[in-house]
């Protein structure tokens, strides 16, 4: 346990539903390799031996007693960082699809007062796991769609690789999206007036286990997601 | 005097609202409803209680929609108000699931701080 140590200012949301295949990678990958961050595993009422492995391992976590969903799972995480007073919130996927070594690269502008809200992008260099020819047509329609209604382009705006800066992490702590929170996020930030950056990452693929989104919950993904996008500028454009 | 209504139909009607206002008080009595969830649906007995006991509001409310028969109209009225409580449901489901999960997610970090305390308790 890390009691001892002083706290970072820097913290890693990293959310895990059934991840007990992959989260110990991930999670000792940090601590050994990144021991200047502090890091919380939310465990979002995982049915397998995620809890337990959490448990054992001594790892800094969170229980939610029942499965929230994504959105509820890094709230979870938001509100703890909120707790805790950190400056700077980085979420970062349970499954090893996002690099650590890429965590400095996206905090320093937040660290620099140069941005609010930065999103590490798979398509900016175009390195990495790109993901599949038909989910890159999806990613690029909402991101089109988002440019359409804000005048702001973010290419990868479903990437769960993130760090914002402690006025999200308020923000965030009250009201979180849930189901697939990251495009209505982005929108959130934008229409916030805040400084949004995508700098490039290289993602890796999946060690085990699957995707979240399979091909049947995709179209619904679209779906939700578009009117989400609308409502939410429909719904700024109100309060303005 | 024209009627809309059968008198036999009036009297059923005006017994049928009264057992619905009885199941209404009694679910209030055991408290298996909340007032501010009953009040729509007292809003609809009363509303359904004017329509039966005058029923010239019916020719009155129709002409001004532009409904030509009676029973359509009553059809009409009757799906309307069953759309407002189901959206009224939905609307009640989705802050109650806002807050459970408020609640899942404050319980979660609790116990994260009750663990800790326990940790630290063994370790002394």
């Amino acid at each position: 346990m890390n009691s001892h140590k002083t706290q970072s200012d820097v913290l890693i949301i990293i959310p895990a539903y059934n991840e007990s295949e992959n989260i110990e990678n991930i999670v000792d990958e940090i601590i050994t390799g990144y021991p200047q961050y502090d890091y919380v595993v939310v465990n979002d009422g995982s049915s397998d031996n995620t809890a337990k492995i959490l448990k054992n391992r001594g790892y800094n976590h969170i229980n939610c007693p029942i499965n929230l969903g994504i959105g509820g799972a890094i709230q979870t995480g938001y509100r703890y960082a909120r707790e805790k007073e950190y400056k700077i919130a980085v979420q970062i996927d349970g499954d090893g699809q996002h690099d650590p070594a890429y965590i400095q690269d996206i905090i320093t502008p937040i660290q620099n007062g140069e941005a609010d809200y930065v999103i590490g992008s798979r398509f900016v260099t175009k390195e990495g796991f790109q993901s599949s020819a038909a989910r890159r047509v999806g990613i690029r329609f909402l991101s089109g769609l988002i440019t359409l209604l804000c005048f702001k382009r973010v290419k990868d705006v479903t990437s769960g690789f993130r760090a914002v800066n402690s006025f999200f992490i308020n923000a965030f702590a009250d009201n979180y999206p849930i189901d697939y929170p990251e495009p209505e996020a982005i929108m959130d930030a934008v229409m916030r007036r805040k400084r949004i950056l995508e700098l490039p990452v290289v993602m890796r693929e999946r060690e085990t286990g699957k995707s979240s989104i399979n091909f049947k919950k995709s179209v619904y993904y679209m779906i939700k997601v578009t009117l989400d996008i609308i409502v939410c500028r429909i719904s700024y454009g109100i309060r303005r | 005097m024209h009627t809309i209504i059968p008198q036999r139909l009036t009297i059923v009607l005006i017994l049928a609202i009264i057992v619905y206002f009885t199941i209404i008080l009694i679910l209030l009595k055991d408290r298996k409803m909340n007032m501010k969830y009953s009040l729509l649906w007292l809003f609809t007995g009363v509303a359904m209680l004017v329509l039966v006991l005058k029923p010239d509001t019916i020719i009155y409310l129709k002409a001004l929609i532009g409904v030509t028969d009676n029973m359509n109209f009553l059809f009409m009225i009757l799906i309307a108000f069953l759309i407002m409580l189901v959206l009224s449901l939905t609307s009640i489901a989705s802050r109650q699931a806002n807050r459970i999960t408020k609640l899942i997610q404050t319980q979660g970090l609790l116990e994260k701080r009750v663990r800790e305390l326990e940790q630290k308790l063994d370790e002394e």
